[in-house]
């Protein structure tokens, strides 16, 4: 009897030792399964994408329960790159100020929630940005009767503004910097934000040009509709927007890199989701062969080694067309014209360029 | 050996000796969690030295401080504790009047009042305090617009962009005069003090110019003296500054100067109000009616009126029940003030929230945060409880 109660003793003893131990380790699998997203969406069988669910052309929740719009698009090419079904991805709809967290933290697995490329954000907050899918800039936007024609003119004015982005930030160098006076009034969401614009509340409201778009296309009719608003000529910043994937993470990363070059390569090729499976059956040279990872003639198949099917541009672009579809779906709708902007393919004097593929 | 395993055999038979063996194993498992998260958390930069580093952001509500993007993070920080310390001592100060008011109107024989002060507590009671912000929000946004904004004269100005008052700018001699008054103050209280003391002992007034005098009397006296000398020494403490409401050159309305009484600082704070006002109101209620009858029917059988009744009689009792739970209820009010993150008006975890975004460090901001509002509300409860042993003391 005393020696089972001894017995118990050590055991119990010996139990709390192994418990340090196993902390220890389990810290070591996790760490591991961090920087193997690919392997874990693969095993998972679906992507974990964080997404915004309230503007307009890039993500947004509609009425029918799916998502939508221009980042939501390159969710599904991942998808269907690395899981060859467009379907398979879960969506979670995150603040402004809960993106980054969430990506840290493993809830998803990339963010493409209209984020911009920033220094701090890549290096000091442990992102890694794959590669400018949207070349934004911020804008503000007043109303048509304030007679506002340039930033400064708006000496002493109200500006509604989100809480916790680079907006904020940029507002008060532009202000600051020509030496005016401005009220900023932060939200931390845009529902609240918009009802104090309608009322008038404040007299400019600022976020990156695209958002203004958005808003602008949708400004119900009585608060004056979209006439009543103008979205001044001047761009505040530069705020270029892409997908971004949690640092270490390399194998993962490339394929989001790539599936974001190779549908800017697709629309340079002329190959759109119509016609990339004819495309693919014959194509028409050997790069367009490497690119949808096809053999050209008799040749052999080039495989770079992705750690995914060789085909998987092949599957992103059939999913959802190439960089010029997207961009025709979603954003032209609200406004934003392409030709002549940054947006423009390279070849037209813009800045949307794909490395080779070779 | 043998024997050592008796005595352990022996120890453990104790169900006391048990316990305490459940006890420690239970207090290793805890500190081993506690260092697991410290292990954790050390992986962190764990310090606020970012707070150094310039803001770099606007903010709409400043009071006493007068911040600028250029002032450190810690500035900014300080600003949102002073706009949360201010929104909370307005709101504490009105919600104890309608409490108090609703409450003994909640016991009226006037059906009236009654009925009011009903409806007041249980519908504003039962409804989410976030809700009750976001309406007052949108009260307050429909208001007339800058444009047809309501003016009376050159001194307010009323628009949903804020209700602005003449407000008093100190003058060149500003500092001089505060310094002056606070003297003024302190030296009538101990006048008072004294004489109040050596009449008390004595038994008579002091005698000036065959008028009688008392310490309170003669304090007032010797404040408006000062003052007066002073005014006619420094001249004005304050100069007037009006609101003043015009077109710029683009046509579109500005508005500046004066005291700013902003939709945002209005929404919090006539929510915070309303929501604390209907518990203040049922305390004050439940206290009035746990005093004996019989103390009404005194003063009454004395001939004391109604008001006499209350003010004299039910309320200075009632006071000693009150206080306790009215402290835990100016600590809710205090917590709940944070929730004016929704409708910008930037106080301290608003604040907070944009240095954490900002400089990408959740974790020391959030203890920064914790440590705040745990100070607020221990220098509340401190204060209250000073006042508890007072109200205790009356009629003892």
């Amino acid at each position: 009897m005393t020696k089972y109660k001894l017995i118990l003793l050590v055991l119990s003893v010996i139990s709390f030792t192994i418990f340090i131990a196993c902390t220890s380790d389990t810290e070591t699998v996790t760490e591991e399964a961090s920087t193997q997203t690919l392997k874990t969406v693969q095993d998972r069988g679906t992507l974990k994408c964080g997404v915004n669910d309230n503007l307009t052309g890039f993500g947004v929740l509609t009425s029918g329960g799916t998502f939508e719009g221009f980042d939501i698009d390159y969710c599904k090419a991942v998808a269907a790159a690395i899981l060859g079904d467009a379907s398979k991805v879960e969506y979670i709809p995150l603040t402004a100020s809960a993106r980054f967290e969430a990506l840290s933290s493993g809830e998803i697995d990339m963010l493409v929630r209209n984020t911009t490329w920033t220094a701090s954000r890549d290096r000091d907050l442990g992102n890694d940005f794959t590669a400018p899918t949207f070349y934004d800039g911020q804008g503000m936007m007043v109303y048509a009767d304030s007679g506002y024609k340039t930033i400064e003119d708006m000496d002493g004015a109200t500006v509604c503004v989100l809480q916790g982005t680079t907006t904020e930030l940029n507002l008060d160098d532009r202000f600051t910097s020509v030496g005016l006076n401005y009220t900023p009034l932060t939200f931390e969401t845009n529902d609240p934000l918009q009802a104090a614009f309608e009322e008038r509340r404040c007299d400019g409201w600022t976020t990156d040009k695209s958002g203004l778009a958005s808003k602008r296309a949708e400004f119900p009719a009585s608060a004056g509709g979209p006439e009543s608003l103008v979205v001044l000529a001047e761009t505040l910043s530069k705020e270029p927007l892409g997908p971004l994937t949690r640092d270490n993470d390399s194998k993962f990363y490339d394929v989001v890199q790539w599936v974001v070059f190779g549908l800017i390569q697709a629309e340079e090729s002329g190959i759109t989701s119509a016609n990339v499976a004819s495309m693919a059956a014959n194509p028409t040279d050997p790069g367009m062969a490497r690119l949808l990872g096809v053999a050209f003639g008799d040749g052999k198949v080039a495989d770079f080694n992705f750690g995914v099917d060789p085909t998987f541009i092949q599957h992103a672009i059939a999913a959802v067309g190439n960089y010029g579809e997207i961009y025709e779906r979603h954003l032209t709708p609200l406004g934003l014209t392409r030709s002549g902007s940054l947006n423009a393919l390279w070849t037209n004097g813009g800045l949307i360029y794909a490395p080779p593929f070779r | 050996m043998d024997l050592f395993i008796n005595k352990l055999y022996i120890w453990s038979r104790s169900q006391k000796n048990r316990n305490l063996l459940i006890q420690f194993f239970f207090l290793i498992f805890i500190s081993l969690f506690i260092y697991y998260l410290f292990t954790k958390a050390i992986l962190l930069d764990m310090t606020l030295s970012h707070f150094d580093s310039r803001a770099g952001f606007g903010i709409s509500h400043t009071f006493i401080i007068d911040y600028t993007s250029n002032d450190s993070r810690w500035v900014s920080y300080f600003t949102g504790v002073i706009n949360t310390i201010r929104v909370c001592i307005v709101a504490i100060l009105f919600a104890t009047l309608l409490g108090t008011i609703m409450g003994v109107a909640r016991l009226s024989k006037n059906i009236l009042f009654s009925t009011i002060s009903y409806l007041y507590v249980e519908i504003l009671r039962n409804t989410p305090l976030l809700i009750q912000i976001i309406f007052w929000q949108i009260i307050f946004l429909k208001l007339p617009r800058i444009s047809e904004a309501l003016t009376f004269g050159n001194t307010v100005v009323i628009s949903n962009r804020g209700i602005i008052l003449p407000n008093a700018s100190p003058s060149d001699n500003g500092n001089i005069w505060i310094t002056i008054i606070i003297i003024a103050v302190i030296l009538s209280l101990i006048v008072s003090y004294i004489i109040n003391k050596k009449e008390d002992l004595d038994g008579k007034n002091i005698k000036l110019f065959n008028f009688k005098f008392n310490g309170n009397m003669l304090s007032i006296l010797l404040f408006f003296t000062i003052t007066i000398t002073t005014y006619f020494i420094l001249q004005k403490p304050f100069n007037l500054d009006l609101p003043s409401l015009y077109q710029n050159n683009k046509g579109t309305f500005v508005q500046s100067g004066g005291f700013e009484f902003t939709p945002e600082f209005g929404a919090i704070l006539f929510a915070l109000v309303m929501y604390t006002g209907t518990f203040i109101t049922e305390i004050v209620r439940g206290s009035i009616q746990s005093l004996s009858k019989g103390q009404t029917e005194a003063a009454q059988a004395l001939g004391l009126s109604n008001y006499q009744t209350m003010t004299l009689i039910v309320l200075p009792q009632a006071l000693r029940s009150i206080i306790p739970p009215l402290t835990n209820q100016y600590l809710n009010l205090t917590k709940n003030s944070s929730l004016s993150v929704v409708i910008a008006y930037p106080e301290l975890f608003m604040i907070s929230r944009t240095i954490m975004n900002n400089s990408g460090r959740a974790l020391p901001v959030f203890f920064l945060i914790l440590i705040t509002y745990l100070s607020l509300s221990l220098v509340i409860s401190i204060f209250m409880n000073v006042i508890n042993r007072r109200v205790t003391k009356i009629g003892t």
